[in-house]
């Protein structure tokens, strides 16, 4: 094996670091639904609204 | 944050065999690990990055067999083992690597009809594979779920969503009983990453819903999956829970 081998086999082999890092994933990043999204989940979501409902209030400070 | 070449390509592996699973799970057809992952013509030919995303997809990447109990084919049942083996949990692995790995030597005992692994949930059992690549003596003693007491409904959410193979029908352990013991809190982890489209995490958690008593009927679940598999139709890995999920609840030929 040719030294440009060994370090291509170095640098794409997948390491035990890499599945830790897959299983232990952080949480995504929220980013909140539009209108358009919100309108597509009224239709399908029937007699249901606690998807639809408001976000609850955040408690008041002091 | 980019992503390394290597984390990526394991991340498209991943998706590949992912595909594979979501079609044999809505087809009902006949399921080929072996053959389900790109470069894996059989176990010897199973190469590193075919054994690491099996072992990222853990113990779903044989639920087709698991949900039909059906056995795998030898082939098959090789590059799960194979991959359990070459990825255990290293010493300061995270609970979620740790329970990922126990679901797999659990499932890869049950498929091979050990009858320690017959008896679901047995805490802290030792049993022994019998067979020359076992390795299992300890490896599935079960974890401790002592990382998820008092912990927020957002966060048993996002750990119950990465641990969603352990989700299976009859899958008793230390975390399927803390999941049972708060519906309401999963059902509100489940509302709260569709409202951050975070479609994964719904997934996972509408998976595990599936599979609980207790949870609000005003929820909707039946829908919320349903509106979670056309927003995440893009990503594999939210298809599977969802069908997943759907099997699960609707008792069908699986």
């Amino acid at each position: 094996m040719s030294s440009t081998e060994f370090l291509t086999d170095e640098l794409t082999e997948v390491q035990g670091v890499d599945v830790e890092a897959a299983l232990d994933p952080v949480e995504a990043d929220g980013s909140y639904r539009d209108s358009r999204e919100c309108a597509a989940l009224a239709l399908t979501s029937g007699s249901t609204s606690l998807l639809l409902s408001p976000p609850t209030p955040r408690p008041k400070k002091g | 944050m980019e992503q390394s070449g290597t984390s990526t390509r394991l991340a498209d592996a991943v998706q590949g065999l992912t595909s594979e699973l979501v079609s044999a799970l809505r087809s009902g057809g006949p399921f080929g690990l072996a053959g389900s992952v790109p470069g894996a013509g059989g176990p010897e030919a199973a190469d590193k990055l075919t054994l690491a995303a099996v072992r990222v997809v853990g113990a779903d990447a044989v639920l087709p067999n698991v949900l039909r109990h059906t056995p795998p084919e030898p082939d098959d049942l090789a590059v799960f083992s194979g991959a359990v083996h070459a990825y255990p949990p290293p010493a300061d692995a995270s609970p979620t690597s740790t329970w990922s790995h126990w679901a797999m030597n659990r499932t890869l005992l049950r498929l091979r009809g050990t009858p320690d692994a017959a008896r679901p949930g047995t805490p802290g059992h030792n049993g022994s594979s019998g067979h020359s690549f076992g390795h299992s003596s300890g490896h599935d003693t079960e974890p401790r779920a002592a990382w998820l007491d008092g912990a927020s409904w957002q966060s048993l959410t996002h750990q119950l969503a990465v641990l969603a193979p352990l989700a299976v029908p009859g899958g008793d352990c230390a975390v399927t009983r803390v999941a049972r013991g708060r519906p309401a809190d999963v059902a509100r982890g489940f509302v709260r990453a569709v409202r951050r489209r975070d479609w994964l995490q719904a997934a996972g958690a509408g998976r595990w819903l599936a599979l609980l008593d207790g949870v609000p009927d005003t929820l909707g679940l039946e829908n919320g999956l349903a509106f979670v598999a056309q927003m995440g139709s893009a990503d594999p890995r939210v298809l599977l829970q969802v069908e997943a999920a759907r099997l699960m609840r609707t008792g069908a030929p699986v």
